[in-house]
């Protein structure tokens, strides 16, 4: 399975990261996740996120998730990129991408994926509140 | 032996540091450690259920026991994505 992390304080360039993209031919399922800052938390009005991370942790994290997720299903490539400081709302704070063959193991490998990268990948957030 | 802890997220808060060493007899545990800590740092003492700890870069329960030169982090709930 081919798999990459990227832990960046850039920010995220869908258009290269698709750009990017290899598929075998026996593959026919693409799942790409984009979670982005909302602009409000309660009544609050957010206008950005200060991310931290733990990188070396994070990463380390990251490739154990990857080796589970190919355990569990037969995924050829996963890729994710998580951008850490300052990220404003309605901006990308995460993007993930699994290539499979068929489209239910590659929605529930990105669902499990997720779900367990805010389980268990030491990273955490900080509003930053009110308007720019 | 002395072990190395870095604290993350709100843990510098309460603290006031990002790393500190802490002295514990051989044989000490994670969980020796927290106790340690707690005494130096009394706001961590209300995070007890909280934390998560980790020795190097994998999570630990509070029975690991410690090695002289371990990195330990203390930090609460993750929050990516």
């Amino acid at each position: 399975m081919k798999k990459q992390v990227t832990i960046t304080a850039e920010p995220i360039n869908e258009p290269a990261l698709l750009s990017q993209r290899v598929m075998s031919p026996g593959m026919g399922a693409v799942v790409c996740f984009l979670g982005v800052v909302r602009g409000t938390e309660g009544d609050a009005t957010i206008s950005a996120l200060e991310y931290e991370v733990f990188q070396s942790m994070a990463e380390h994290q990251i490739n154990l998730l990857f080796d589970e997720l190919a355990r569990r299903w037969p995924i050829e490539s996963v890729r994710l990129v998580h951008r850490i400081g300052l990220v404003k709302a309605n901006e990308p704070s995460l993007w993930v991408e699994v290539i499979a063959p068929h489209r239910g193991e590659a929605f529930a490998a990105c669902q499990w994926l997720i779900d367990e990268l805010k389980r268990v990948v030491p990273i955490w957030k900080k509003p930053v509140i009110g308007g720019p | 032996m002395r072990v190395t802890v870095c604290f993350y997220s709100y843990f510098k808060d309460l603290t006031g540091c990002a790393s500190t060493t802490e002295e514990l007899a051989d044989g000490s545990t994670l969980d020796d450690l927290f106790k340690a800590l707690v005494v130096r740092f009394p706001k961590l003492g209300a995070m007890q259920r909280a934390t998560l700890m980790a020795v190097g870069l994998d999570y630990q329960n509070r029975t690991y026991v410690l090695s002289e030169g371990d990195e330990v982090s203390l930090f609460p709930p993750v929050q990516g994505g």
